[in-house]
């Protein structure tokens, strides 16, 4: 990213002295923004305005690594504040609290538990949380111990206690846990402690301001693997910094140019789900829970998935036949492509017509039924090869197929191929009852 | 989104000069209506040639005023006399456009505080004492000069309009890329970027087809970042390239209705 | 280190409208949504649960249960959900389908009426989804509701024009339903508002999809539609109607009882049915159409947080 001529002649010492061969350092500045000129030929930069110049090129966001192993995750290197403008890039680490005053290996058990198939993908919680309830250094370090055997989540290492954090790094360290966190108080004994694993370090303020600050005098004692944490637990407040950070980071406020944590944990495990989904929606790097039971859980990778979704690139089905309410053999074959939403809307409108069906998904990257056509994936040929290699005729004891209105043009040529009678359906899904009614079961 | 400033209520049309000898309103205030209607975001209001500067100023405060009676639009006060651009501040209702300084630093002195104080935008020119430059390069760095003394009064680039100075395509036709490449230039200076204007119609000067030069320019201006326009408000197919570009630009969302919705704003 | 809080400079804000016999306020936002350093949001997003006028056949057991006295009795229903805690509430003209007993556009009118009478809180009323046959019964509805001023959908590009002259004849807001299509939605805002209906008396349906099912379009179409009412853009900004209830009760995740790695259905379908409905509310949603009461409440609760300045 680089920087415009008007940033870069702030920094400039405004002598027009006219040594580096410009006229002015205005003139300077636009030939240093159009990458024409070195600063090295100013004599009369300052290293403070030098540093920021260099910084400046880094990304808004600064991308954070955590953990090791196949489960190690990277956040951070956002661009945007609403995905329809591109796209976001790293999935909130869905995280999940464990107390040193409970039985952490159970815990954590049930933890390793929670993995969902979603849309042909297996979906997991990202990391663990070990919370020094106790108070205790050696309890703390020994509850960091069991979760680390026993799961292979990047861990989140939560004490204010400095002694406890360093006595969970000496077992933990090496594999790049979490450290929470470094306040006011305690930060620079936190950054010497992180900086000595190269441990990602959250920092946290009492609210925006103090953040900020704080951040700075963390910089400066040469330390930036840092996630951000204002200091905010209630949902309008969180949503409000969580915005405010992204916007700042964006506008390359550098202080805030890291990505974030935010805490829904909450007694009532409802309010707990909801709170994490808002904050997964809107830029929490990571989000952390207590329950670890499955219905509060899904939700939040649910989510998390569809939000994180490239909007460039739409979610695929995986390409089989899907059975709608029990279809018998004289169920008709519907015939859509892998596009998870035509998938969705067939199979909605289907089943709100109470009729049970057996429908085929051809495989076309996930692209909806006219751009696949148009792209040459949605053919005659490929639907004779899907609906041959699934074997979906040989459920039902007729030979019709159904394909999209969209596409009717078609219908010559697959029932030569396939040797069925292809019937042309409703252009829209939402035809599709109506179709039901006085066509197929006519 | 596209911004078009209205250019008709200005005393070198004949009909302006009359209401103004005959503090006739009505004139005025049609035109204000028809080009509001017709898309205009800013109307100009330029009092042409008058005798004193104290004259001068008493019709501007005037011609503001009665346009604003008559169309709920911000007018772009277009004068080089200091009093009549401050007493047209005054009578002004909501946030005004300042119709010009160059990059000549007396101008830059006595024009940007005005905007400061006013809370007003303010159209800037990349020319200085030496005239109009050629190259797009000259251009850009009279644009970053107004640009950085625009911003050590506190003016936002949101509110800085820069103008290349576009020229007659039949006389100055070297003028034409170098306006298009600094155009281009000029929307990376800054980030928020400052605005760009353009006097649109200087591009067809005694030329036959002038509207098909106005409509190709404005088309391939607004390609390279132009983000308003002192134009023809009543030439709707000029309207119509306008609100076509911002939907290929992706400036505003379509629908089959935008060419009427642009108009409507 | 100083921080700058950035504020947008907003030009426009979202039309403010009007609902029901006593005015219930929706809209009106001058920001995103709860962003209240910024701007206001001088009306929380507000709910109605839905009402059937007949026995409805798909509901699981877990969704008709805290109706299970009042199924059959629209009437009943309606003053439950009031009870409740519903805001409004959404009266679904089922019986009009042709698939089902394909009542008459009078039959559901006097339905219509008697629920409207019953209940103080403002009225929505949807038609059976048929585009032909709410194009013949809404009309109906529009004039037994005169001085109700309730919330009539959907209409469609199909059936628009009918509904639309119904609704401006006797004082009624309309809900315009386009299919994930913000382009589309625009245009029909604007055929509707042509017709003469001012923009504040309609409330656009995007089609949302549940949570798995798709949320993701609806979630940025809202988000687009906002900005573009933010910076100007009127003909999207009307409020936004969400029919959460209705997709999410569609999701497995919702409606099936037994699936032992999803958790118990209890909470898992609540969940389901919530988050669909606070997604879409930090995306910009207005009017939440719920079905069960438990996830009004969580929702509601929701919106209480999330408007704390």
């Amino acid at each position: 990213m680089g920087l415009t001529g008007l940033e870069i002649f702030k920094q400039l010492p405004k002598k027009n002295c006219k040594e580096c061969g410009q006229p002015t350092c205005l003139a300077f500045a636009m030939q240093l923004a159009a990458g024409k000129a070195s600063l090295d030929a100013c004599p009369y930069v300052s290293d403070a305005a030098r540093e920021a110049l260099d910084s400046a090129s880094a990304p808004p966001i600064a991308l954070i690594k955590i953990g090791a192993g196949e489960k190690a995750l990277e956040l951070g290197n956002e661009t945007v504040l609403f995905r329809h403008e591109k796209r976001f890039e790293h999935p909130t680490a869905v995280t999940i609290q464990v107390s040193d005053n409970e039985d952490v290996k159970a815990k954590v058990e049930k933890i390793n538990k929670l993995v969902f198939e979603l849309v042909g993908q297996i979906h997991q919680v990202s990391m663990v949380a070990v919370a020094n309830d106790s108070g205790d250094a050696s309890k703390f370090a020994d509850a960091v111990k069991t979760a680390q055997e026993n799961t292979a989540y990047p861990l989140l290492l939560i004490s204010s206690d400095v002694a406890a954090i360093e006595a969970a790094l000496e077992v933990a360290g090496a594999n790049k846990p979490v450290v929470y966190a470094a306040d006011e108080n305690n930060y620079e004994a936190m950054v010497n402690a992180a900086k000595k694993y190269d441990a990602p370090l959250v920092v946290k303020g009492n609210d925006l301001e103090s953040l900020a600050a704080l951040v700075e005098k963390v910089a400066a004692l040469g330390y930036k693997n840092l996630i951000l944490d204002s200091g905010a637990r209630e949902t309008s407040k969180v949503l409000q910094d969580q915005t405010q950070i992204r916007r700042q980071a964006l506008k390359l406020f550098r202080p805030f140019g890291y990505p974030t944590i935010a805490f829904a944990n909450n007694a009532d495990p409802i309010v707990e789900s909801l709170n994490a989904s808002a904050f997964t929606a809107k830029y929490a790097g990571i989000v952390v829970v207590n329950s670890a039971e499955p219905q509060h859980i899904l939700p939040i990778l649910t989510l998390r998935l569809n939000v994180y979704t490239d909007p460039q690139k739409p979610i695929a089905v995986e390409s089989k036949v899907y059975e709608i309410l029990n279809p018998g053999p004289d169920a008709p074959v519907l015939i859509t492509t892998n596009f998870s939403l035509s998938y969705f809307c067939v199979a909605g409108d289907t089943e709100g017509a109470r009729q049970p069906a057996y429908i085929v998904t051809v495989d076309t990257d996930g692209i909806s039924v006219l751009t696949a056509w148009a792209a040459g994936k949605f053919t005659p040929e490929t639907i004779a090869d899907t609906v041959k290699n699934l074997g979906v005729m040989d459920k039902v004891n007729h030979k019709k197929i159904i394909i999209p209105g969209g596409v009717a043009v078609l219908s010559g040529k697959t029932a030569e191929l396939t040797g069925l009678e292809v019937i042309v359906g409703p252009g829209e899904s939402a035809g599709l009852p109506s179709f039901f009614k006085k066509q197929w079961n006519q | 989104m596209f911004e078009i400033i209205g250019e008709r209520i200005n005393g070198l049309f004949i009909d302006i000069r009359e209401a103004i000898k005959n503090k006739d309103p009505k004139p005025l205030q049609d035109w204000a209506v028809k080009q509001a209607e017709a898309g205009a975001y800013w109307l100009d209001v330029n009092t042409g040639p008058v005798a004193s500067k104290e004259e001068q100023a008493e019709i501007m405060a005037w011609m503001v005023k009665v346009t604003q009676e008559a169309a709920d639009l911000p007018c772009c006060i277009d004068t080089t006399n200091w009093m009549a651009m401050e007493e047209g501040l005054k009578v002004h209702k909501g946030k005004a456009m300042i119709n010009s300084t160059t990059a000549e630093q007396a101008k830059m002195d006595a024009l940007f505080p005005m905007a400061a104080n006013y809370g007003a935008a303010i159209v800037a020119l990349t020319m200085n004492e030496k005239g109009v430059p050629k190259s797009a390069e000259d251009r850009s760095a009279l644009a970053m000069e107004l640009l950085a003394n625009a911003d050590a009064y506190g003016i936002s680039p949101i509110d800085l309009y820069i103008d290349p100075l576009v020229l007659p395509c039949n006389v100055a036709q070297e003028h034409g890329p170098e306006v298009l490449e600094a155009i281009r230039q000029i929307k990376l200076l800054s980030n928020p970027a400052p605005k760009t204007t353009c006097g649109l119609s200087n591009i067809s000067q005694k030329c036959p087809n002038r509207p098909l030069i106005n409509r190709t320019m404005l088309a391939m201006a607004m390609v390279c970042g132009m983000d308003s326009a002192v134009m023809d408000a009543c030439d709707d197919e000029l309207v119509d390239v306008a609100a076509t570009a911002s939907i290929i630009l992706n400036q505003s969302i379509y629908c089959d209705s935008y060419a009427k919705i642009f108009r409507q704003r | 280190m100083a921080v700058n809080i950035i504020k947008e400079r907003w030009t426009s804000k979202v039309a403010e409208s009007t609902l029901g016999p006593d005015g219930l306020k929706i809209g009106g936002e001058s920001t995103l949504p709860f962003m209240h350093f910024e701007g206001e949001m001088p009306n929380r997003p507000v709910t109605a649960l839905e009402v059937f006028d007949m026995e409805p056949a798909d509901w699981p057991e877990m969704l008709k249960a805290p109706y299970a006295d009042v199924l059959g009795d629209p009437v009943a229903w309606a003053k439950k959900v009031v009870d409740l805690g519903a805001d409004m509430v959404a009266l679904r003209l089922m019986s009009a389908h042709p698939d089902w007993k394909n009542a008459s556009a009078e039959e559901v009118a006097k339905t219509a009426k008697a629920v409207a009478d019953a209940i103080s809180v403002p009225l929505i009323v949807i038609g059976c989804g048929v585009e032909e046959k709410d194009g013949e019964i809404l009309p109906v509805v529009a004039e037994a509701l005169e001085g109700k001023k309730a919330l009539i959908g959907c209409v469609t590009q199909a059936n628009y024009k009918s509904i639309t002259a119904a609704a401006n004849g006797y004082g009624h807001n309309l809900i315009a339903s386009t299919p994930l299509d913000i382009n589309l939605c625009k245009q029909l805002n604007i055929l509707i508002s042509e017709m003469g209906l001012p923009l504040d008396r309609i409330a656009f349906d995007p089609l949302v999809g549940a949570l798995g099912y798709g949320i993701e379009y609806a979630y940025s179409i809202m988000e687009r539609a906002r900005l573009g009412a933010l910076t100007g853009d009127k003909t999207l900004a009307t409020p936004v109607v969400c029919f959460v209830g209705q997709e999410a009760w569609k999701a497995k995740e919702a409606k099936d009882p037994d699936v032992p790695e999803w958790g118990p259905q209890d909470e898992r379908a609540i969940l389901w049915e919530t988050t669909t409905a606070t997604t879409f509310a930090i995306a910009g949603g207005t009017i939440f159409i719920l079905r069960h009461p438990e996830s009004n409440k969580r929702f509601k609760a929701f919106i209480d947080e999330s408007m704390k300045a």
